[in-house]
Order: C-alpha cells, then structure tokens, then sequence
C-alpha cells in the first residue's frame, strides 16, 4: 500500500507535468514575450546580464528596453513558462516547457500489447522486402 | 550566438516525400562542405534511416534511449559519413561531417514514448546540444505529418521552416494551417517544395499559382518520378542519380537553403 510520501510525490509529480508551456502556447503570446521565448527555447538558459546582451544585440526594431525585458520576465515567470533560480543581476533564466503527456488509453490496453511485443525478435520488415517482379 | 541553423520538414499530411526530401537536402548541403545533423523526430512512425541504409541491427542508441534518460544524445549520433557508404548513392557522403539521430523501430519502445509521454524540455536540450558539441552549421528536423508536440516544437525554433507539398487541394488546405502557425510563432524563413508534380503540369505556373496562394517562396518545384519509386528509399537519390530531373530541382531547394543567410 503507498505510503503517504508516495501519494505526495504523486502529487508533485503530476503537477509538474501540467506547469510550463507548450509549443502551441507560444503562438498566442504577445510579441515581446514570445521573442524572449524563442531566444530562450535556443539558448536554453541564461543569466539576466547574458538576456539584457542578447536582446540589445537584436536589430534596432526587435530591442527592448530595460522595462521592457524585466516586465516581460515576471510575465513569464508568474506563468511558469520560464524557470527564475536566483533573483536580481544573478538570476539565471530557464524554458520550462510542459511535458508531453502519456496516451490516455486503459493500461491493460498497453499491457496486453507489451506482452505481445516482448521477447520478439527483430522483426522481418529489416531486411530487404524482395523487389516486385516486373512484367 | 554562432550562425548554426535549424531546418524543420515538415508536411501537414503523410506521403508528401517528406522524410526521402530530408535525406536528400541534408546529403546535399554536407557535401557542400558544411557540418549537417538529422534528428528523426517522426517517434511514432520513423522511416529516415532507411534511406541511410540503416536497420534494428545496425542502429545502436536512438532518440527514444535519449528521451528515457538511458544516454547521452551524443551518444545517438550515427556517423553517415563513415558507416553508411554501402550503396552507389552514399558513397559519395564518405569523410562528410553527416549525422543521423534516428528513432527507434523497436515496437515496445515506441509504444513506451506514446504510452508514456516524455519530457519535452528534454528534447529541445538535445536539439541545442547536438548544435553546439559537433559544432554543426544545419541540424535538419525530419518531423511527423500534421501537428503534434514535436512538430511545434521544431517549428517554433527554426530558423528555416520547408513545407512539402503536393500539388493537391487536401495538401493545399493542410499547407495553410501550418503556414498560419509558423507565421504565428515567428519563422524567419518559411519556404515551400511542391513535391511530386505530374510531368505534364506547367511547373513554372504551379510555383506562382502556390505562391501566390501562401504568400511564401517556393524554392522547387519536384517532378512525380518513377525512377525515384522504384529506389524504394534504399539509397539518396540525388546522389546515386545527380542528372535526374528530380535531383536537380532538389539541389534548387538545397541552394535556397545554403543562401539563407
């Protein structure tokens, strides 16, 4: 019987993969913040100097100004689309995009095709088919 | 930042040619010279390693190892360039900086990835690693038809979006709805291949007639070809057979690629 650290960590867990954003989210974001998205989904992380460089290295057109950028992070940041570790000039800046959630599918459904898949050896469609005789 | 580029493929409806177009393009800009990844990110059905002459028992670690945290993506990597030259076509990659990241073919783990599900944030790391540890100016996104997790994903960090299509007006209606999102998330470069165009159609109208439709570039427009069936994905075509019709409307698409700066 699962212990009530178990149902915790469930718990936890589950709530995890509902936070973050999905690459469908993006497209409804307003401009700004999806530019830093997208800046953010190459780079991976960063830290706030790093941003404010990245950004003021953008065409003249797509720059923002300091404002800009800070009100931008805690949109984005609220929404736990980005991950903040660290707070002020050492903050580091993280996507956080949602997980790709499982098939909703009965488990016995994939049980069963489990135990029909195991143990198979590779199957024939690796080799070559033979080619198609020709008239 | 360094200039190294993600190129998604992307078809809004299976059959368009799309992972065969992958292959092909990738080929191609590696021997021009630059440093090319392929990630097949087709989890559910993946098929570009075919044309690499890849199967189960060559294969080794792939995506769905990656995604399922049993390895590093480096590890994934699968050097074309010195293990794939055993057809006329492929021969010619050899000593090219060309990767392959294939999917798993075995059936258990991809009902794993579907049952499952997986960490997307996961994926898009091994994306930007794959860029930077082989030092890679195009990394290609062989992806699955129609819209899913990975499609978005890899559209929405492009720097150049190809849509396949055909000339068909189910494609047509398809092709609209991923132009729509990639111009909502921003794609610096959306181009379009019209792929498998009967020989008796005026191609230079049908490029006009699809630009005009999409409002975007088409950078070839691709013959329906026998001859390319009948290479049933055993090797790259455009290279086993580079005076095609169809190879050189290819190298017209590869050329739109390399120019992009």
């Amino acid at each position: 019987m699962p212990g009530i650290f178990d149902r915790l960590q469930k718990e936890l867990e589950n709530k995890g993969g509902e936070g973050g954003i999905t690459a469908l989210d993006l497209a409804d974001l307003p401009p700004t913040l999806r530019k830093i998205m997208r800046l953010m989904l190459r780079e991976l992380q960063l830290n706030y100097p790093q941003l404010t460089e990245t950004i003021a290295a953008l065409p003249e057109a797509e720059r923002l100004s300091g404002k800009e950028l800070d009100e931008a992070l805690d949109v984005l940041t609220a929404q736990g689309w980005l991950i903040r570790i660290g707070q002020g000039e050492k903050a580091i800046y993280k996507v956080n995009l949602r997980r790709k959630a499982g098939s909703k599918l009965a488990s016995g459904v994939w049980n069963t095709l489990d135990e029909k898949l195991k143990g198979k050896l590779p199957d024939d469609s690796t080799t070559d088919a033979p080619p198609p005789k020709e008239e | 930042m360094a200039n190294r580029k993600i190129v998604s493929i992307h078809s809004f409806r299976g059959g368009t040619g799309k992972s065969n177009t992958t292959a092909n393009l990738a080929s191609q800009v590696a021997l021009a010279g630059k440093r090319v990844g392929i990630v097949d990110t087709d989890i559910q059905s993946p098929g570009i390693h075919v044309l690499f002459g890849l199967d189960e028992t060559k294969m080794g670690k792939t995506i769905n190892d990656f995604l399922h945290g049993k390895c590093p993506v480096s590890e994934v990597a699968f050097n074309i360039g010195e293990r794939a030259l055993d057809s006329e076509g492929r021969a010619k990659l050899a000593g090219m900086n060309l990767w392959l990241f294939p999917s798993s073919i075995r059936g258990r783990e991809i009902s794993q990835i579907l049952r499952e599900g997986y960490d997307v944030n996961l994926l898009n790391e091994g994306f930007q690693t794959i860029l930077k540890e082989l030092q890679l100016d195009y990394l290609f996104i062989d992806t699955h038809p129609g819209l899913n997790e990975e499609t978005l994903l890899s559209i929405a960090i492009s720097d150049i979006l190809i849509i396949v299509l055909r000339p068909d007006n189910q494609d047509f209606q398809g092709t609209a709805v991923t132009v729509d999102i990639a111009r909502s998330l921003d794609v610096p470069n959306l181009i379009l291949m019209v792929n498998k165009a009967l020989p008796k159609y005026d191609f230079a109208d049908l490029r006009k007639q699809v630009e005009n439709k999409f409002h975007a570039p088409v950078a070839g427009v691709l013959p329906l070809s026998f001859d390319l069936a009948d290479n049933g994905s055993k090797d790259i075509f455009s290279l086993q057979h580079p005076d095609h019709e169809w190879s050189k409307a290819l190298r017209e698409v590869a050329e739109t690629v390399l120019a992009i700066k």
